[in-house]
């Protein structure tokens, strides 16, 4: 029997009162239920978060909010607590994802949503967080000027998540509180639950700060729901697709401020300094473990990994080494389930590659026997995307800034690229070239799947895109 | 052109395509003719043959035709799998193009047409003409004199020279599509003189025309004994349609019951086809009368949609993860060893969905390739077309 849960956080809404459910299986293990909400009930719904944010969230000082996002994510953080546990059960259903890939997920992420973290981020995108409760003294630089401002979020931002990382879409939520914003999201069907369960711990400890979110699911292109929700919000925040994005641009009203998250793609740079006998292994098991995580699926995942000939091993060595770490990577930390078709692209990019190798061409195939792991190392290759769930190409180059042209088809998509054997003035020189190329963030392959809070996500800052400043210009 | 032994072998396995579809051949007998093909094209398609050694599955060691190597259906956009010279083929088959362009089409060299040509009549006579019925064959596809590339051109080609009546005719150009005047201007003259017609095409086709006909209001009310052939997945398409939805617009739009509606499974790899068996089973049990039950009752029996391939065909079905057969009944990959492809490789790989049954038939579950991959990474397409600018 598959158990059911309820995947929506809809605050004021009595079961009692739903006539239809939608119920969604994944696998044969999690069914979950979501109300088929009319336009009227959902209005009802907003406005009730509307009035929920005014007595709870508009006024209340960001560290209350801190702290009480804090020990929301002490709960998804604890082995032992019923929401991690359901979290845990039936995570892997609905992602697809291993048990133990869940578990390091729902660990690095709730680290994120912890105080320290946000106290960090607060004052790396702010300066000083208390703009966000009152008119605060902000020197003007290099100036005798004086003046005091102020920073307001919006009342209302509209959540249209994508993808089926667990967090992403708990770390956007966090972030619209942070700026004392109510949250109607509209969950992805790709993973719902984790988003719903952090709402469920935040009204554990904060009642009426849980009463500042709604989130829910519908198919995509209700227009009755969407409307609704497009009216009353003042700020829409989308992840998705080129379509979505396009469509929801399309939509957007002009005073509505709009910030979106979407299509990306990350890769990697390996200089010749890195590439020595001692050191291959370990490098190799950084790449693997940036490419195994999340099965490839994030947006931070490497596609493809350019490798600097001339080290005292060669590119060649350097994806076989690759495919190894694979190899034990998967005893740890196994890939997921996957479905046919996604088997069935592995298969082709495999074969592929196999039948150029015999066709002469320089091209090397490294996989584990099933659909476990794919390490193509492939020359002369222009950018291939990967068809995901641990299929990483390696291409030589002759020198590490050759990259910035390799990237170049790719650029408008290009996100995180992970750097290993490259450091002082040649790092640099990389990270301009690399800039220059669309990148918006450089990193260690340790780090690449796991970006700090306060990153420029997607170029972007996430606090400062939501906040609407206010200046008086008297001081104090 | 085949060599002196492929001659030799094709003569034998014409004789077998000309005992028919009904004819079985026994286990043994097709293990014999399959290891004798695999002999064949390990010694002269070298790829094949550097595939096969790859994974220790030669002619010496292979002793059962579910042991041949089954090369992916993409493998034909990599390398020229022929046992022979390219330049010896009598003819080209491309796959359609993609948006990865125009150099990663998958090419099938025919080094002989009498073989293929062998398997395509009798079984396309025995599926969709089971009442051995000679009618006007009109065409949603362009001629193979305009596109002598598209296997499925040619196919319709062949069926309508040797299986149509002298009414049969094209009634799509590559420049201008579907020219729907003188469809219908033909329909309309078999309709008022009673004659059955034999409508192919391709299922993309058919949307597009029904749709029109949705749109303009009309509708034909063609006579008993008619018959369609569609073929293809809704690539292209605003979205995937449903054998029964299709089912119902050939029902009320042409008035072609969906007994009569035969849906062919066939690639450009495979010189084979497989069909749907509805329509033949229902002749057998009803003879000629099969065409007098009304159009609209007659759904019954028709589901799921059995498809079945001539018996130089075998289906087997693998685990799309591992590539290894799965119990029987199981839901898989679909892998055909198909002796209609001596000149080429017999045993492919598809990345169609399905399940096989115990007649030797299979159901089809759907095509899986293309389907968007999970993730937050993705724009599949667009990323394709932009790595592709690159190179053109």
């Amino acid at each position: 029997m598959p158990f059911e849960i309820d995947a929506f956080h809809l605050p004021g809404l009595d079961p009692r009162d739903v006539d239809r459910w939608e119920r969604r299986g994944y696998g044969d293990d999690v069914v979950l239920r979501f109300p088929v909400l009319d336009a009227g009930v959902w209005r009802e719904v907003l406005r009730r978060l509307g009035t929920a944010r005014e007595r709870a969230l508009a006024g209340r000082p960001v560290g209350d909010i801190v702290a009480a996002v804090d020990a929301a994510a002490a709960r998804l953080a604890d082995n032992d607590d019923p929401l991690r546990r359901t979290a845990e059960s039936a995570l892997p259903a609905i992602t697809g994802y291993s048990l133990p890939m869940i578990r390091l997920t729902l660990d690095r992420m709730a680290a994120d949503w912890r105080a320290p973290v946000l106290d960090r981020l607060l004052t790396c995108e702010l300066g000083d967080p208390r703009v966000l409760d009152a008119f605060t003294a902000m020197p003007v630089p290099r100036s005798t000027v004086t003046r005091r401002v102020r920073a307001l979020g919006p009342d209302l931002a509209f959540h249209i998540f994508a993808g089926n990382v667990p967090g992403v879409a708990v770390t956007a939520v966090v972030r619209a509180l942070l700026v004392k914003a109510a949250v109607a999201g509209k969950l992805a069907s790709g993973e719902p639950l984790l988003t719903v369960l952090f709402a469920r711990a935040l009204a554990s400890v904060d009642s009426e700060l849980g009463d500042c979110l709604a989130l829910t699911y519908w198919p995509g292109g209700h227009e009755p729901l969407e409307t609704v929700a497009f009216d009353a919000a003042d700020a829409v925040i989308v992840y998705g697709g080129e379509e979505v994005v396009a469509a929801v641009r399309a939509r957007t009203r002009t005073e509505q401020r709009l910030v979106v998250y979407g299509p990306r793609l990350s890769c990697g740079v390996i200089g010749a300094d890195a590439l020595t006998r001692g050191n291959g292994p370990a490098l190799a098991y950084e790449v693997a473990r940036a490419v195994a995580i999340f099965d490839q699926q994030g947006c931070v995942s490497p596609h493809v990994v350019y490798v600097e000939r001339g080290g005292e091993i060669s590119p060649a060595e350097l994806a076989r080494a690759l495919a190894e770490a694979m190899a034990g990577i998967q005893e740890t930390l196994p890939r997921g389930r996957i479905s046919a078709a996604e088997a069935a692209a592995i298969h082709d990019a495999r074969a592929t590659a196999e039948f150029r190798a015999l066709s002469g061409e320089p091209v090397e195939l490294f996989a584990s026997r099933d659909t476990a792991f794919t390490v193509i190392y492939e020359e002369n290759a222009p950018f291939t995307v990967s068809c995901l769930n641990r299929v990483v190409r390696v291409v030589p180059v002759d020198a590490v800034d050759d990259v910035e042209r390799e990237l170049r088809p790719v650029a408008r998509y290009l996100q995180t690229v992970g750097v290993a054997g490259v450091s002082g003035a040649r790092l640099t020189s990389l990270a301009e070239r690399l800039a220059r190329a669309g990148a918006s963030r450089i990193t260690t392959f340790e780090n690449v799947p796991w970006p700090p809070a306060e990153w420029h996500h997607d170029g972007g800052e996430p606090l400062r895109s939501l906040l609407r400043w206010v200046d008086l210009e008297y001081g104090d | 052109m085949l060599d002196r032994a492929g001659t030799l072998l094709r003569g034998e396995l014409l004789e077998r395509f000309r005992a028919g579809v009904d004819s079985p051949i026994a286990e043994d007998e097709f293990n014999r003719l399959a290891l004798r093909v695999f002999d064949y094209q390990y010694e002269r398609n070298r790829p094949y043959a550097a595939y096969c050694d790859r994974r220790d599955r030669t002619p010496a060691s292979v002793t059962h035709w579910s042991q041949i190597p089954a090369v992916p259906t993409a493998a034909f956009k990599e390398v020229t799998l022929v046992c022979g010279k390219p330049e010896d083929a009598e003819a080209v088959f491309r796959t359609s193009g993609t948006t990865r362009g125009p150099e990663r089409r998958g090419r099938h060299y025919v080094l002989d047409l009498t073989l293929y040509h062998g398997s395509l009549l009798p079984t396309f006579a025995a599926y969709v003409l089971p009442d051995g019925a000679e009618l006007p064959i009109l065409s949603l596809v362009p001629s193979a004199a305009e596109i002598p590339d598209s296997s499925l051109s040619h196919m319709i080609s062949v069926v309508m020279d040797r299986l149509g009546s002298p009414k049969s005719g094209y009634f799509a150009t590559v420049e201008a599509g579907l020219d729907i005047d003188r469809l219908h201007a033909a329909l309309r003259t078999h309709e008022e003189a009673g004659t059955p017609v034999c409508i192919v095409g391709t299922s993309l086709a058919f949307v597009h025309w029904t749709d029109h006909l949705l749109a303009a209001g009309t509708r034909f009310s063609l006579a008993p004994g008619s018959r369609l052939m569609d073929t293809g997945g809704y690539k292209g398409a605003a979205r995937e349609w449903s054998a029964a939805e299709m089912h119902e617009r050939y029902r009320t739009l042409l008035g072609i019951g969906p007994v009569a509606c035969v849906n062919e499974y066939g690639m450009t790899e495979l010189f084979s086809q497989a069909y749907d068996v509805a329509l033949r089973e229902r002749v057998k049990s009803l003879g000629e009368a099969w065409a007098i039950s009304p159009a609209g009752d007659d759904a019954a029996g028709v589901s799921p949609r059995v498809k079945r391939a001539p018996p130089w065909v075998r289906t087997t079905v693998v685990d799309p993860d591992t590539l290894e057969p799965v119990p029987p009944g199981a839901v898989g990959l679909l892998r055909h060893l198909d002796l209609a492809n001596l000149g080429s490789v017999a045993c492919v790989q598809t990345e169609d969905l399905g399940r096989a049954l115990d007649d030797g038939g299979f159901e089809l579950l759907g095509r899986v390739a293309g389907a968007a991959p999970r993730g937050c990474s993705i724009a599949m397409d667009l990323l394709l077309e932009a790595a592709h600018e690159r190179r053109s």
